[in-house]
């Protein structure tokens, strides 16, 4: 935020073109503005640009300990042995696959849950269900990860208790041992964790809706769902846009805390994750070189999704971030 | 503040002062060497620079018990040493946490990084200790003895980066520890059943839940769980399937004795059956649905329930459950160790021998303030008046010594070491220190006579329960040792063991390695878990995905190092 608010400012002292004279000018007025975004911007400069100074390393074959400019260079060798890893392409899959459900999830149950609460008319009790809700979201994925695998557990584990109970099973399900339930189970205890803080965004677009409009709609005849779909969404409606797009930005780099915790070897072949590929074929083995073209990859592919889902929602709905 | 921290201060310049002029006046021969009046024969060293000094001290193997050397053995080592050590664990995969200090080139002082200390050697992290040791470590020298040349690092590069500390030299193992464990109150019930093969086990197992299918408390009973989380799969999963058929643990390769050839050993057929057993028992409900699901800490926990009947894993790896069973004083609970087999052509490979295994232990490295003096610590603990301080404490606080010059163990600091182990250790440091020096070996005797360990067969069953002792006097045998083939009925493998030896990390076998591993952690709970019928479907797919993944590759490129092993250590 910090940083796409700075660059917001200089661009609006922007003179038109051809006019260096005035340029200067309006520079020279508008110093301690600029003065100001110089932190910010040396801080991006310091942790996004100079980092990639460290590509170089993926055309190279890396040993620690000598200086990067004497390292042996092997061009594009490490992508071409990425590429050809069949693991690779599934550990891709699961990514990708994790990512949108994540995705799918994360913008609906949040939305829907800030609706709800926007309509709860008792402060007391909306402040209430709405600390309860977040508070999920402070407990490490590591403690989380252990509750879930309790709740599932086959022996005293709540849902399959539950589930025996009600009669709709006869036998304990095993939940965490099949492949096929993995992404699900990823998902939603993402959405437990995470909705009641995701919702807070919302629920602050909101408060910044008139309440006039409210008003007049009711004046109308509108009915409270009347009142939600043509006032409150469409209110949100830049927020959403914006969130969206930046998370579209991150599909790829999920990062692999819940996938590592929350799996085991029965469901590798669902749970393993690009972060984690390249963290154990990478890093861990020595093969920095090769940890660093993952993540060239990475950055690409997401720089492209990024633009995609910009340039869509510019067409469809003329909202962008850029 | 100030004027309290002067005094150490003044007094230090003045004993170095004065011990420079002792070593002026030794030297006037004209010995060029100023630090060779380090070298003086007690391991104490009385003259030595004891200015009080911290190292950063890194190990892979974390130590829940680690005090900072506030423990009360821990308080003597810096008083006579002026070490204190700073130390950091790894969290979580220890590979992967030492990859990163490797490649961070911020070294720790001290590194304990077993097999991955080739990162730190092929970054130049660590330094070479020939030197050092042959000028300030007489203790360690004389410690490992003719078994120095098993130091070198390779072929290529003969320098010594580890001082072993895993291994104790000249170690006789009194206790088993492995093997497959059944609860006290399984066999007493049973009247004490042969158990010798896995259809032995399986049945004493059988009968008991039948009998029993719940605890006194109406919680059900588990017959048989596993432990597969992250590493601790070889321990408690794959390794069982070599020591249950006849091969030695070499990690994941079995070695040929006459042509070091290695295979893969989860190619050889026998261990097809083992697995199928495991799969016959998964179908029959004797072992625990949660075993390839449940981490660590419940598999712990499910353990100081005192659920389990049996287990397949070493007793260092359940023990923290167990303990909490002795605290409580459910010693009816808690495990014997048998020597089983898949079938009775097979002998229980837990004992075969090794020689002494170099290779894991400590180095220095080259951001080390002051290597002299880690050496020097290192060479008070290997001296014969460190090692009795790190395992047997301190006289007449936890040990006594008898008119005849016999060391014992204090009779009620003994039972709280082997009842209330966790705070015993923690208290006393007993035990903290054991892998942080070099060390004699179980069975090893000081010059006093007595033994340097706390592991000799007397002190061993004075740790038994009462109920340890009845079952064990039931197959008659004094110790669980006695029920499993004896070293001398296997010949010594002159490569030590294949899991110790470091692998370059610029060999592909890494790589090949780190594949065939995830398939074999994906496929064998995959074929446990399969349907009976569909096992053999299971496990054909299994070798299809091996043979893909290059594991004949993967032969090739490990026979070739042990060979290379065999060379460096047969020179």
């Amino acid at each position: 935020m910090k940083a796409m608010s700075s660059a917001a400012v200089p661009s609006g002292g922007m003179p038109p073109e051809g006019r260096a004279p005035k340029f200067w000018k309006t520079a020279y007025r508008n110093r301690y503005l600029y003065l100001m975004t110089l932190p910010f911007v040396a801080w991006v400069f310091v942790f996004s640009y100079y980092p990639l100074w460290g590509w170089l390393m993926a055309f190279q074959s890396f040993k620690p300990g000598k200086p990067l400019f004497e390292q042996k260079w092997v061009g594009f060798d490490q992508f071409k042995t990425l590429f050809q890893d069949d693991l690779f392409y599934q550990v891709l899959r699961n990514t990708l696959a994790m990512s949108v459900m994540g995705l799918i999830a994360a913008f609906t149950v949040p939305i829907v849950f800030a609706l709800l609460l926007n309509e709860v008319r008792n402060m007391f009790f909306k402040r209430f269900v709405q600390t309860v809700s977040y508070l999920p979201h402070f407990v490490s994925w590591a403690v989380a990860a252990s509750i879930v695998t309790r709740m599932l557990a086959t022996d005293n584990g709540v849902v399959n208790d539950i589930l025996m109970g009600l009669g709709l099973i006869d036998k304990p399900i095993q939940f965490m041992a099949n492949g096929h339930f993995f992404w699900g189970i990823v998902t939603l205890s993402d959405v437990w964790k995470e909705t009641g803080w995701n919702a807070i965004i919302y629920l602050a677009a909101m408060t910044g809706i008139s309440g006039e409009l409210y008003e007049a709609a009711k004046v109308d005849g509108a009915s409270r769902l009347r009142q939600i779909w043509h006032i409150t969404l469409p209110g949100i409606r830049s927020t959403i846009i914006v969130l969206m797009i930046l998370s579209i930005g991150h599909l790829v780099s999920i990062g692999f805390e819940k996938q590592f915790l929350l799996g085991n070897n029965l469901v590798l072949d669902y749970s393993q994750v690009l972060d984690l590929y390249s963290l154990q074929y990478g890093l861990q083995m020595n093969r920095y070189s090769f940890g660093v073209a993952v993540n060239i990859f990475n950055s690409v592919v997401s720089l492209i999704l990024l633009f995609v889902a910009n340039g869509l929602f510019k067409r469809m709905t003329k909202e962008s971030i850029m | 503040m100030a004027v309290k921290k002067k005094w150490p201060a003044v007094l230090l310049t003045a004993a170095l002062s004065v011990g420079l002029l002792a070593g002026c006046g030794e030297s006037g021969g004209g010995n060029a060497g100023p630090s060779g009046s380090g070298s003086a024969e007690a391991g104490s060293g009385a003259s030595d620079d004891l200015k009080p000094i911290t190292f950063t001290f890194y190990s892979e193997d974390p130590n829940p018990n680690w005090t900072n050397m506030q423990d009360e053995i821990g308080k003597v080592i810096t008083e006579k040493t002026g070490v204190t050590l700073n130390a950091e664990f790894a969290v979580g995969d220890p590979v992967q946490k030492s990859a990163l200090i490797a490649s961070s080139g911020k070294y720790p002082d001290i590194i304990s990084a077993k097999n991955s200390i080739n990162k730190f050697v092929d970054a130049g992290a660590v330094i070479d200790l020939t030197e050092l040791i042959d000028q300030h470590a007489p203790n360690i020298k004389k410690l490992f003895g003719d078994q120095m040349n098993r130091l070198r690092y390779s072929n290529d590069d003969p320098s010594i980066y580890v001082i072993p500390t895993y291994d104790g030299v000249g170690n006789t193992i009194f206790e088993a520890g492995g093997g497959f464990s059944l609860q006290h109150r399984v066999v007493k019930e049973l009247g004490y059943p042969k158990i010798r093969t896995v259809q032995d086990f399986e049945n004493a197992i059988k009968q008991y839940l039948a009998k029993h299918p719940t605890d006194e408390n109406g919680n059900k009973n588990i017959g048989v769980s596993l432990n597969a989380d992250d590493w601790h799969m070889y321990i408690s999963v794959t390794n069982p399937a070599f020591f249950a058929t006849g091969a030695p643990d070499d990690g994941e390769y079995y070695i040929d004795m006459n042509t070091y050839e290695a295979t893969y050993h989860y190619l050889r057929p026998e261990e097809k059956e083992y697995f199928r057993w495991l799969n016959h028992m998964n179908a029959e409900g004797l072992l625990d649905p949660d075993s390839f699901v449940q981490k660590y800490d419940q598999y712990k926990a499910k353990i100081a329930s005192g659920r389990v009947l049996g287990l397949i894993d070493q007793l260092w790896d359940y023990a923290d459950g167990e303990k909490a069973l002795k605290a409580e004083g459910k010693f009816e609970y808690t495990y014997g160790h048998y020597p089983v087999t898949l079938n009775e052509n097979y002998k229980d490979t837990s004992f075969w021998p090794t020689g002494f295994l170099a290779g894991y232990g400590i180095a220095i490295s080259k951001t080390n303030p002051d290597p002299v003096r880690t050496i020097k610590f290192l060479d008070y603990l290997a001296s014969d008046e460190g090692q009795v301080l790190l395992n047997w404490g301190i006289k007449d606080k936890h040990y006594t010594v008898d008119a005849n010059g016999k060391r014992s163990m204090i009779k009620e600091v003994n039972d709280r070491r082997v009842n209330d182990a966790t705070n015993f250790q923690k208290e006393t440091g007993i035990g903290n220190y054991n892998t942080i020096g070099p060390h004699y070996g179980d069975g090893v005797k000081d010059p006093s006579g007595n033994y340097y360990t706390l592991r000799f067969p007397e002190q061993l069953v004075e740790g038994y329960s009462d109920v340890e002792k009845e079952v064990l006097k039931a197959y008659g045998a004094t110790t669980w040792k006695d029920l499993f083939p004896k070293e001398s009925e296997f010949k010594v493998k002159p490569w030590g063991a294949a899991w110790n030896i470091p692998v370059p990390s610029d060999n592909e076998l890494t790589v090949l390695d780190e594949k065939l591993k995830t398939i074999t952690w994906k496929m064998i709970p995959k074929a446990v878990l399969a349907k009976p019928e569909e096992f053999d479907r299971v496990w054909d797919d299994y070798l299809q995905q091996l043979e893909k993944a290059g594991v004949h590759k993967a032969e090739e490129l490990r026979t070739q190092l042990v060979k290379d092993r065999v060379k460096l250590w047969s020179e």
